[in-house]
């Protein structure tokens, strides 16, 4: 599905997405109302500065020591019995999962929400292999009915009206649902629960793994990640290397910080901290455990421009605040990760190319960078990437030129005078009520969406020697 | 796939080729772990009347349930009175010495029928267990912390105490004393490097859950909805003569 989005350009994914009056409310209601449950749990928790430094520093210092840390998980994990899987890419990562379910002969697979599972598009491999994945976040199970992709890290099916819902629901089990969120939760309650009973595998990813511990832990509000690693006979956890972190004090230092950005919440009403399989004489756990540690790209960053976005926790505090975001939504980024910092993510995943379009879908007002729980500094990175995609004639030739006509004229003064003193004469036929409303030729494009001010009478400097 | 070496060999390879963004350290571990939690402890058995009131108010926000009873008796007097309420006749609870105390003797004159989850996870103890968890309407628990500025429950796994039981049953009733309130997730840090340190748990597979409320969702048009997978209504019971 996303790659069957990412076909058209990304201004024709936008267009869509502007014409939907739905999606436009629905955006605008929910990134507001995330925005504020964020600011008021930040504004009664005085040491929230001082933790998100904190953070900030604890992913900073992990990567530094990246190998040791994964190394440390590994063995921990092997020594409680669990099994640790080496891929290198998505492919790999999926192969893995693959192999696992012929082997064990899995039928049906619950799974809690990952977006490394989405990142790899585990849901169409493991249906085209037999297997029925089924997806038992609220949100995510309902756009695995509608067979489409989260358009949100946290909140996946924002963009879908209780009306469609109830559609959804009614048809998968044959009767007329009212469009009543209570009730439609409490049909989706009754059927997921036979299934996380029924199911042979869970598969989750992860929000930290712990390296002291061997810990994976799983933060949700709705106790599906409970069931999914502690019912079915095996668990699959999938995560990005950049998850570990080095103890259980820096754990607490995260937790302290995640939900308030993400929801607001103090704490999300789960978090559950799993350690591998089950252990002699316990009732309950998985016979097995594998975790699978997925590279997929990361570690090219390690010492790459993009490093800083190694530190991302999935909170989506930048997706409600970007202007861009709020506007479009999720799907149009055609990607698996949206908003700022899925920009960053695809760059690093899927390389410059993919993102051609997208590096250009951000004003660089710096709201991201503001709220992000662990202070990444999106708009810089995003500068550094369109700067590159310009170096590797990436960018295309007609905003390549533009840029280094812009430059040429910017960094002399001579010609930067002359071409506006040029510009004060060319503009004049197109000057109606103050402004430059529609230009001809290359700048049309421009002005078809907005206003341009335009070259003023006197330059600063003409109207500085006149004031004195 | 690449193997282990191969994989690790890439990473550090990378890691090495920076020095990274700028200094950093990864938070400062206890130095000695057993020390600092007896030092919490002493803490604790000073201030536990503020973190009790401060876990009453946080639990109560995220829409928790507080009792308050004075002993046994009491205990099994709100859980009769919850299973009344509730129409319920089936309860399943944590392994009697799990829980520090045995509600069969009270409960079961009451006409209620109790599954206790067995000490041990032999096949056929586990898929009673099993049925038994996937079908009662109400699962009592203990707590081994319960944290005063998030309001949250924190259970750990083990013999005898499963996590279904707080997890299946529309309704879930921890009960804990004064002895297992902590006041920061600081605190709580300190308490799982202890558990980790101790030899007998570190070989242990232990879930660790901490519970924050009812399980909720609003992912149907930002409607908040109770009960999604979880428990509809979660119950805190403080037995002050623990």
């Amino acid at each position: 599905m996303s790659n069957q989005a990412s076909t058209k350009p990304f201004a024709e994914r936008a267009a869509v997405a502007l014409r939907d009056t739905f999606l436009q409310e629905a955006l605008t209601i929910a990134t507001t109302k995330f925005i504020g449950l964020r600011k008021d749990s930040f504004a009664g928790f005085p040491q929230g500065e001082a933790l998100r430094d904190r953070a900030r520093a604890i992913k900073e210092a992990t990567l530094q020591r990246l190998d040791d840390y994964l190394e440390r998980l590994a063995d921990n994990v092997e020594r409680l019995g669990g099994h640790v899987h080496w891929a290198t890419t998505g492919d790999e990562a999926r192969e893995t999962i693959l192999r696992l379910c012929r082997d064990r002969r899995v039928k049906m697979a619950v799974k809690s929400k990952s977006m490394a599972t989405e990142e790899i598009e585990l849901n169409d491999a493991l249906e085209q292999a037999g297997v029925v994945p089924v997806e038992t976040d609220l949100g995510e199970y309902i756009i695995q009915l509608a067979h489409e992709k989260p358009s949100h890290i946290i909140a996946p099916a924002i963009h879908k009206t209780k009306g469609q819902v109830a559609d959804l629901f009614s048809r998968e089990v044959g009767q007329r649902l009212p469009a009543d969120p209570e009730v439609l939760t409490a049909v989706a309650r009754k059927e997921l629960r036979q299934k996380f009973l029924q199911a042979d595998m869970g598969i989750t990813g992860a929000n930290f793994a712990v390296a002291d511990t061997g810990t994976i832990v799983l933060v949700t509000n709705e106790g599906n990640g409970r069931m999914v690693t502690s019912l079915p006979r095996i668990h699959v956890a999938v995560m990005g290397i950049e998850k570990v972190i080095p103890s259980m004090t820096d754990l607490m230092v995260f937790l302290a910080i995640l939900a308030r950005s993400a929801t607001g919440q103090k704490l999300s009403v789960y978090t559950t901290l799993v350690r591998g399989p089950r252990q002699a004489r316990e009732v309950e756990g998985p016979e097995e455990f594998h975790l699978i540690l997925m590279d997929n790209g990361r570690s090219r960053q390690i010492a790459g421009e993009l490093r800083e976005a190694l530190y991302c926790l999935r909170c989506g505090a930048c997706l409600n605040v970007c202007p861009v975001y709020r506007q479009i939504g999720g799907h149009a980024y055609g990607h698996t990760y949206p908003g700022p910092i899925g920009i960053l993510l695809t760059a690093m995943l899927k390389g410059d190319r993919a993102v051609k379009e997208l590096a250009h879908a951000s004003s660089l007002c710096g709201a991201c960078h503001e709220v992000c729980p662990v202070r990444i500094d999106i708009p810089r990175m995003l500068i550094e990437l369109r700067h590159r995609l310009d170096r590797e004639r990436i960018a295309p030739l007609a905003e390549r030129l533009v840029f280094k006509t812009f430059r040429r004229l910017l960094t002399s003064p001579a010609l930067f005078r002359l071409s506006v003193a040029l510009g004060r004469v060319a503009q004049r036929p197109f000057v109606r009520n103050g402004r430059l409303r529609s230009l001809p030729l290359v700048f049309a494009k421009w002005t078809r969406t907005r206003d341009l001010p335009p070259v003023a009478t006197q330059t600063f400097t003409q109207r500085w020697k006149g004031l004195r | 796939m690449a193997t282990r070496a191969e994989f690790l060999e890439r990473i550090r390879r990378e890691v090495r080729r920076t020095p990274g963004l700028f200094p950093a350290s990864a938070a400062e571990r206890p130095p000695r772990p057993a020390e600092a939690r007896a030092a919490v402890r002493r803490q604790m058995a000073e201030r536990w009347p503020e973190a009790l009131e401060r876990f009453r108010q946080e639990f109560e926000r995220v829409n928790g349930l507080f009792h308050r009873a004075a002993g046994l008796e009491e205990v099994a007097g709100v859980i009769r009175d919850l299973a009344r309420e509730k129409d319920a006749h089936e309860l399943i609870t944590w392994a009697s010495a799990e829980l520090g105390l045995d509600l069969r003797g009270s409960l079961e004159s009451q006409g209620l029928s109790i599954v206790a989850a067995p000490a041990d996870g032999r096949d056929d103890a586990r898929g009673r267990y099993r049925e038994a968890a996937a079908r009662a309407p109400i699962g009592v628990t203990g707590a081994d912390f319960a944290l005063a500025e998030t309001g949250t429950l924190i259970l750990l796994s083990g013999p005898g105490r499963p996590h279904s039981t707080s997890l299946l049953p529309d309704t879930h009733v921890a009960i804990f004393g004064k002895d297992r309130l902590l006041e920061t997730l600081e605190q709580v840090g300190i308490m799982l490097e202890a558990l980790h340190l101790d030899a007998a748990r570190s070989m242990s597979g232990s879930v660790v859950s901490f519970i924050t409320g009812p399980s909720r969702t609003a992912d149907i048009e930002l409607t908040l909805t109770r009960g999604v997978h979880g428990p509809k209504e979660v119950h805190a019971i403080f037995v002050e003569a623990r």
